[in-house]
């Protein structure tokens, strides 16, 4: 025989005829043992195998449920939430167009989009005062709480801004992200200067012109969110402001309580704000007016 | 000791017992790998079944497949619910319209009279809604009916999110957990929770509050089960929702309803953002009749 030996000879033995094929039948007695051993312990593997597969939206597991950290560096999903230690904000350094009236003004604005519970936009969404809701899909990640405000859309699946020329501006803006490394960086722009909340954290406003760069990292297994600001709006900022937030990560088992609700028609929340309560309007003698 | 001969016949005799074994081991092995491979099959099968349809992941706008025009006429093709005794009771506190928006407060106005349609003078509107911007954000009975805005789901890990273009969103828990323990709540909050049949995302609901609002002059209780199923077209561009309601105390039969949406083109597509101000007059305003030639 030519090549291997071994296998040959075995392969060969096994074909024989006679005594000796009956001697090695008689030696390979033990192997018949292994063989079914060994048949089971691929009948249990794939039996695991099946039950786990079929488990991927089976039984639930209420220990991992519990959990409130993650091994892939990119799960951004989940419940995120801001505690007392969780902000590292500097103070802004504004241009000097921005005056005392123009930062009074704008606060006044602020004031009025709370008293018409507006939807508040950016960068209210992300300081919420309850946790935010982070969802990571295949085309967008959006971000959002249960609070007056519009979802955020950050779009993954494209490189460019809509144009200018076609975006109605937003409280939110156009946002796009894309992965660097293991940090999701997200550009925005196309803001409204008027509807919302404009205040942003450290001083300053968001208008027209204002450019956001957000970097997404998780820290500490995936317990932790760091997320860095960056704002710049040249008729705003001298230069670009920029401040961390540390979100910690809710169990994967957190609900949010529903929503509270926003009244602009309660005359004593009205009151409370230090408005006066608007009169409402009688609707007019046509079909369908209410 | 044993002989030559006896040792051949015992080998023999032992060769035969074992050749048997041998048989019986691989009928047994083969059987065991069949079996094995059929529930490797099956678990590729349900793994293809139980994958989230990335297809339904973008943004929708609801369609009228009636040709009716107008919003109203959305919903006339529903056949209306039947109602238990209970069940009409709740309809008729809350009415037999299409639905409400669910404010959080009742109209404090006088309402319309709806009986003579005045014409306006040129450049003189009308107020159409006294109290608008109330209840949101969110449209649609929280996005469960949609109306004519238009919305987004994002297909994620654990949930399916269902974000409105008027604020708001909806959670869909795609991870297996149970519905929680509703029964006590003094506040019941609606909770739904999805899972993926051959593509198709089946929620179920619960905890919705009790009232009408859903087309065919139906209407949920604190028993009332909601079912949907979200099915997209083959080529991705269409999705129908199917909307079951079932309480054995409210309905008679179970009540089913349809509603269709084409995909939002061209792409890129992206959000809108409804803006709703309660302060701007013009919210809730006609527009203003023009000039007459």
């Amino acid at each position: 025989m030519v090549g291997s030996p071994g296998l040959a000879s075995r392969l060969y033995s096994s074909t024989e005829k006679g005594p000796d094929r009956e001697l090695i039948a008689a030696r390979n007695g033990g192997s018949v043992k292994n063989f079914i051993v060994g048949c089971l312990a691929i009948f249990l593997a794939a039996t695991v195998l099946t039950l786990r597969v079929g488990s991927a939206q089976g039984p639930y597991d209420s220990q991992a449920a519990m959990s409130n950290n993650s091994s892939d560096p990119r799960d951004l999903s989940g419940f995120w939430a801001l505690s007392i230690d969780s902000r590292q904000i500097p103070p802004a350094v504004l241009v000097p167009t921005v005056t005392k009236t123009a930062i009074e003004k704008r606060e006044k604005a602020d004031q009025k989009a709370i008293r018409w519970c507006n939807l508040l936009g950016m960068p209210y969404i992300m300081d919420p005062g309850r946790p935010i809701d982070i969802q990571l899909g295949k085309r967008e990640m959006v971000v959002f709480a249960e609070v007056p405000a519009s979802p955020r859309h950050i779009y993954l699946d494209r490189s460019a801004h809509i144009d200018p020329q076609i975006f109605d501006p937003t409280t939110n803006g156009d946002s796009i992200g894309h992965w660097e490394g293991n940090t999701l960086v997200v550009d925005t722009i196309g803001f409204h200067p008027d509807r919302g909340i404009t205040a942003i954290p450290g001083g300053g406003f968001r208008t027209a012109t204002t450019h956001l760069v957000e970097q997404y990292q998780l820290l500490e297994n995936g317990a932790l969110l760091s997320v860095k600001f960056t704002w710049s709006d040249p008729k705003v900022y001298k230069t670009p402001h920029s401040y961390e937030f540390h979100y910690y990560r809710m169990p994967a088992n957190y609900e949010p309580p529903p929503g509270l609700p926003c009244n602009q028609y309660d005359d004593l929340r009205t009151q409370f704000l230090g408005f006066t309560p608007a009169a409402v309007r009688k609707p007019s003698d046509v079909p369908g007016a209410r | 000791m044993i002989s030559g001969n006896s040792f051949k016949q015992t080998v023999g005799t032992s060769s035969i017992i074992r050749n048997k074994a041998m048989s019986v081991a691989c009928v047994c092995a083969l059987s065991l790998l069949g079996l094995s491979a059929a529930l490797l099959t099956r678990a590729a099968q349900q793994d293809q079944t139980s994958t989230p349809n990335i297809l339904l992941e973008g943004d929708w706008v609801r369609t009228d497949t009636n040709g009716s025009g107008d919003f109203g006429g959305l919903n006339a093709n529903v056949a209306k619910a039947q109602l238990t005794p209970a069940g009409e009771a709740i309809a008729s506190r809350a009415g037999r319209g299409r639905g409400g928006r669910g404010g959080a407060t009742p109209p404090a106005a006088a309402p319309a009279s709806g009986a003579k349609e005045t014409p306006h003078a040129a450049g003189q509107a009308y107020v159409l809604v006294s109290m608008p911007c109330n209840g949101m954000p969110g449209n649609g009975m929280g996005s469960f009916n949609p109306d004519s805005g238009g919305f987004h789901l994002i297909v994620g890990k654990t949930q399916v999110v269902w974000a409105q273009e008027r604020g708001g969103s909806r959670i869909i828990y795609i991870d297996g957990r149970p519905h929680p323990d509703i029964t006590n709540s003094a506040h019941p909050v609606y909770n739904s929770t999805g899972h993926f049949e051959d593509g198709v995302l089946v929620v179920d609901t619960v905890g919705l509050p009790t009232g009408g609002g859903i087309p065919g002059g139906a209407v949920r209780g604190p028993n009332t089960h909601l079912t949907e199923r979200f099915e997209v077209s083959p080529d991705g561009q269409h999705m129908k929702i199917v909307y079951t309601y079932s309480d054995p105390s409210l309905y008679v039969a179970p009540h089913t309803y349809t509603y269709t949406f084409d995909r939002a083109a061209p792409a890129p597509t992206y959000a809108f953002e409804e803006w709703c101000d309660a302060s701007d007059p013009i919210e809730g305003q006609s527009i203003v009749p023009p000039a007459q030639q």
